[in-house]
């Protein structure tokens, strides 16, 4: 008979017992793997729908006050910052006080390493007929997704008579697709409802940036929205214009991307307290087991002890007994962990929610899953091993 | 038998804390390689107490005792002298329930550098010689008494060793299968030339074996 066969046999001798603390080491690399999936996951999603469409960063003239942290509308910046409207050059519109001229944006446009460069023009005015104020944004349609402009609900405008508007100011004006507003001496057609995720832009309209050109009289743009090619660094790219414009300077949209880690951080730092919870329950569930087989085997122990076994035998029997309970439940709970991910996901529970399998993530929860079971053998194998033979073989 | 000591004990004293009490009171004994000898005594006389000393379960407190050649009052694991030189009976069996009456009579060996095969052999030769040659892939909860008992018998010899040491081997056992193992210990000792210290609380028992000693209160009587 070999060593291992003993140890194979002796989890197999109380089935109810073994079969607890399987399911409990299971439930720990489970967690560990179905956790870690959809963070890993979600991380990978949120990332994918930054970097698809949105701007690296913004350019902006030195002066510009209100310093957005987003693209046109987005962030801290847009129309919040009240002191970046200190001029007026059309009738009823205000405007950017400091434009850049299209020659700094063509030639932005021109630079190494841009793959996108996207003129953005503010104003602010107010809608024919009514005192409401109303944020106005110019861009060109294809640029949208540049500034996180999701069009919701119809199309972008493709001419110069067409507006789309933001939720929050499509409801505060009572419009919809198809109504017509009146900006200075110009009607428009709402083509579209939008969406940007941020209450100050939502409250906005956008048209063409030519529209806008033409009735706020401007020929430059309050700022570019740029998006760097693959392999170029935005960092770099962004300090590349700063050093060429002097009198330019940039607004990372990465404080936006930042805010999303910080909430894909606090996802995994919840999954990890879930998991380490879990793993915490598991582990007692091992050395409750693990210790009841001992205490069961007291007098075996004293036996074995008798016919010659040393201490370094006894650990090896119960600790290997531990391990091969952590295997097992390693399997089965990879086994789980993959299967209730996918159920949920396929149950469109987790919705939206693209898995990312990796072996960095499989190799951590069998590593923890492994470690629970020799953690969880230790103190009942040290005891065992220090059981007084004669105690051992009196103990009823 | 020859005349060389395999047991020499001198004012052997062991005396539980606990308690505060004197389990054995200044033993003197001498024990022949190849010897018969039963202890015998009442419960409480100190008896298995001394079995333990011999068989390196447990330690005393004072005076010497040497066995085959092992200063046992030593502070050291003598998990390894046991494994060589000592083979334990006790009054249960003692067996590992889920393990056949092969593998049962192997677990000793785990503790060599014994192959396999070798293992298998050896369990397969003592199971025939204590006539269960026929049932030792059997676990124990399928066979009798007895029967567990002879398998208990056959683990003890298993490493070859000098000395057996059996603790009322028969008292969980009927008279007519008590005088059937206490025949075959009788006829291992005689063919394997062991030595054999058997305890009991039987005279009837005590009386198979070449010399008795008899212990009350901690000591030997006669």
């Amino acid at each position: 008979m070999k060593f291992r066969s003993l140890i194979i046999k002796n989890i197999f001798r109380n089935k109810s017992r073994s079969i607890l603390a399987i399911i409990g080491i299971a439930i720990g690399a489970a967690a560990i793997l179905g956790l870690g999936l959809v963070t890993d996951g979600l991380a990978a999603s949120t990332q994918q729908a930054l970097t698809a469409g949105a701007a690296d960063f913004t350019v902006l003239p030195s002066s510009f006050g209100g310093h957005g942290s987003g693209g046109g509308f987005g962030g801290g910046g847009g129309f919040g910052g009240s002191s970046a409207f200190n001029g007026s050059s059309g009738a009823s519109f205000v405007s950017a006080g400091q434009t850049i001229d299209q020659s700094t944006l063509n030639s932005i446009q021109q630079m190494p390493g841009v793959e996108t460069a996207a003129g953005v023009l503010r104003s602010a005015t107010e809608i024919n007929g009514t005192s409401q104020p109303l944020t106005l944004l110019g861009i060109d349609g294809q640029d949208l997704s540049l500034d996180d402009v999701q069009v919701t609900n119809g199309t972008a405008f493709t001419n110069s008579t067409q507006i789309i508007l933001g939720t929050t100011a499509a409801t505060g004006l009572n419009k919809t697709i198809g109504d017509e507003i009146g900006i200075d001496n110009q009607t428009f057609t709402v083509v579209g409802i939008y969406e940007t995720g941020d209450y100050m832009s939502d409250r906005g309209a956008i048209i063409s940036l030519s529209t806008l050109q033409n009735l706020t009289n401007t020929t430059g743009v309050s700022q570019i929205l740029v998006k760097a090619s693959n392999g170029t660094s935005p960092t770099s790219l962004s300090s590349q214009i700063t050093q060429t414009y002097t009198n330019l300077t940039t607004s990372t949209s990465l404080s936006g991307f930042n805010r999303e880690n910080n909430g894909i951080q606090t996802i995994e730092s919840g999954s990890w307290a879930i998991t380490l919870l879990v793993l915490l329950v598991a582990g007692v569930m091992v050395v409750a087991t693990m210790m009841k087989s001992v205490s069961d085997r007291t007098r075996e122990i004293g036996v074995l002890k008798a016919v010659g076994w040393n201490k370094r035998r006894i650990l090896l029997l119960i600790i290997g007994e531990s391990m091969i309970l952590a295997s097992i439940a390693t399997v089965i709970g990879l086994i789980i962990g993959v299967g209730a991910v996918e159920a949920l996901v396929n149950s469109h529970i987790l919705h939206g929610i693209q898995l990312a399998f990796s072996v960095n993530l499989v190799l951590e929860a069998v590593g923890v899953a492994l470690f629970l079971g020799i953690v969880g053998g230790i103190y009942p194998a040290y005891r065992a091993s220090r059981l007084a033979p004669t105690e051992a073989l009196r103990y009823e | 038998m020859n005349n060389e000591n395999i047991v020499k004990i001198e004012n052997l004293i062991k005396r539980y804390d606990q308690a505060g009490v004197i389990a054995l009171d200044g033993i003197n004994l001498e024990i022949k390689k190849g010897e018969f000898v039963s202890i015998m005594g009442p419960s409480g006389s100190g008896k298995s107490t001394l079995l333990n000393m011999i068989g390196a379960l447990d330690q005393a407190d004072e005076g010497s005792i040497l066995v085959s050649g092992q200063n046992l009052m030593e502070k050291k694991d003598f998990s390894s002298f046991r494994s060589k030189e000592i083979g334990f009976i006790f009054q249960l069996h003692n067996l590992i329930p889920n393990l056949t009456a092969s593998e049962n009579v192997q677990i000793p060996m785990l503790q060599t550098d014994a192959s396999d095969e070798e293992m298998v052999k050896r369990a397969s030769e003592l199971l025939t010689s204590v006539n269960l040659g026929n049932r030792k892939d059997q676990v124990p909860t399928k066979l009798s008494g007895g029967e567990r008992q002879r398998i208990a018998i056959a683990r003890a010899l298993v490493n070859h060793p000098s000395i057996i040491l059996a603790d009322e081997p028969t008292g969980a056992l009927d008279s007519k299968m008590g005088d059937i193992i206490l025949e075959l210990l009788r006829v291992i000792h005689e063919k394997e030339n062991v030595t054999l210290i058997l305890v009991t609380h039987e005279e009837y028992v005590a009386e198979k074996a070449d010399r008795i000693i008899s212990m009350m209160d901690g000591k030997i009587t006669s």
